[in-house]
């Protein structure tokens, strides 16, 4: 999610018609929230075949990035009430919101375990004029396999 | 569930309940602390669980054929909670009435359950038409071998009661397959003339047409009809804080321009007898079909269910009706209708 280039992964530009979820990950990234975008989300962007019911992303660690996610998140957040605390936030393993855009589940567990295996096979892929941060294929399906109901 | 009313258990222990307390439709009701009470201390059941069992069952905009009749604030669509147990009370419907006595052995099973679904409780089996899935139980009683494509014809799409529009792949979804519904609330462009005679119409004190009215040709946007779980309230909200500009629209602008709604001037101009409906003035410059599509986009104005059918729907209808083909199904199934009528089942559709 991070917006500057890092040099890893390549920069894929998707389609202009995105599932409309998928601009809360760019919304993210937009105020400078490090994470790795997950799910189906994710396996959209990487030309999945699949359909994108919510956004997923595994959060950086770290203080200022729990204070960007928790100030980006009042934004976007239908209830800003209902986002927790940045104290909050170094603890509870997902922080779901309710967004205008739809669903978005931030995994603060998975990243304080993940994030460095992640980041390391993600790349970024352009959502209009933003470079979102997007696990590999093959991540994604695992997390996904690890996850889903069905 | 129940085995012949599909009706889930704890449903069927609160509707027991309000009949052991002669709280049955036309009756008085009963209180519903006293209701949680009795289920807390008969069946371990929480107070806090039963009651959100309570007041979905009594929601009109949630169920088809609502299992219960609420007295006092059971919640609104939107940010409106349901009062505190101490202030409210249920009885029985007339359907909830015609459930239990299914479920005795007092009359032939009904299919409530098939037409409720649970979606409303984030399950996965969608409500249906109740007059449509009477008939085709009725058409399958007096032709066994009636083609499953006709009975999917008879039983026809969804039926989320609020108007909305259903779409996606209805055909797998009948097929017994996994399919994403897109619920859509109806978004109008007509114009600022409509707008006026709407709320001159509804004729509440105090709610004035609003300022843009004054130039009646104005295109307008009117979004009603909203998806039964949705919450208008936060959708004015999501609409409104989207029309706002942001400090990162000017480092991005292409997705500013994705995701700011070009919006001059939102109203809320719900009433309670016309139900939730919004009124936005596009941006001046802004063709309203363009905020027209972007308004669609705007979660809860649309909404996406992932649904699947325990079986093929025709082999649903036609399994259960052999399996209670010995006993008087028509005079359950009249039963049934006679309830939903004297429930004046009007269709909410108008209202929502």
């Amino acid at each position: 999610m991070n917006v500057e280039a890092p040099g890893i992964g390549g920069v894929a530009p998707a389609g202009s018609e995105f599932p409309v979820v998928v601009l809360a990950a760019a919304v993210l990234a937009a105020e400078q929230v490090s994470g790795v975008l997950v799910g189906s989300a994710a396996l959209w962007l990487r030309g999945e075949p699949v359909s994108v019911g919510d956004v997923d992303v595994v959060i950086e660690p770290g203080e200022a990035n729990l204070r960007r996610l928790h100030d980006a998140l009042a934004g976007l957040a239908v209830r800003p009430a209902a986002v927790p605390a940045v104290h909050r936030l170094r603890d509870v393993s997902v922080a779901t919101i309710f967004s205008s855009y739809g669903r978005v589940d931030c995994m603060l567990e998975r990243g304080r375990c993940d994030w460095e295996s992640l980041r390391q096979n993600a790349g970024y892929v352009a959502v209009a004029d933003v470079r979102v941060l997007v696990a590999s294929a093959a991540d994604a399906w695992e997390l996904r396999a690890r996850f889903r109901k069905w | 569930m129940g085995q012949r009313s599909g009706v889930g258990l704890v449903e069927l222990a609160i509707l027991e309940a309000l009949d052991e307390r002669r709280a049955r439709p036309g009756g008085r009701p009963v209180s519903c602390e006293k209701l949680l009470a009795a289920l807390e201390g008969e069946l371990g059941l929480a107070r806090g669980y039963a009651y959100q069992v309570v007041i979905d069952l009594a929601q009109e905009w949630k169920l088809p054929v609502p299992l219960v009749e609420g007295r006092g604030n059971f919640g609104g669509r939107g940010n409106d909670a349901p009062a505190s147990p101490r202030y409210t009370e249920a009885r029985l419907s007339p359907v909830g009435q015609v459930v239990l006595a299914a479920e005795r052995g007092e009359i032939a099973p009904v299919p409530v359950g098939m037409i409720n679904g649970n979606t409303h409780r984030e399950g996965i089996r969608p409500p249906f038409r109740p007059a449509a899935v009477i008939d085709a139980v009725r058409q399958v009683l007096r032709r066994p071998r009636l083609p499953g494509s006709q009975i999917s014809g008879i039983v026809g799409p969804p039926d989320f009661i609020t108007g909305c529009t259903v779409t996606g792949d209805l055909a797998a979804l009948a097929a017994g397959q996994h399919a994403e519904l897109g619920l859509h609330a109806r978004v109008t462009v007509t114009s600022a003339a409509h707008v006026r005679d709407r709320v001159t119409k509804a004729a509440i004190p105090g709610n004035q047409p609003p300022g843009f009215t004054r130039d009646p040709s104005r295109p307008v946007i009117v979004i009603d009809k909203f998806p039964p779980y949705s919450n208008p309230d936060e959708i004015l909200l999501s609409i409104a804080d989207r029309a706002q500009g942001h400090d990162w629209h000017s480092r991005h602008p292409e997705l500013g321009a994705l995701t700011r709604l070009p919006i001059k001037d939102v109203a809320d101009l719900t009433t309670a007898r016309g139900g939730y409906w919004f009124a936005c003035l596009p941006a001046d410059g802004t063709p309203p079909q363009v905020l027209r599509d972007q308004l669609l986009k705007v979660h809860g104005v649309s909404i996406y269910l992932t649904t699947r059918l325990p079986q093929p729907l025709p082999v649903m209808i036609r399994t259960w009706t052999r399996s209670n083909h010995d006993e008087d199904l028509p005079g359950s199934l009249t039963a049934l209708e006679n309830a939903l009528a004297s429930r004046r089942q009007t269709r909410l559709a108008e209202c929502y």
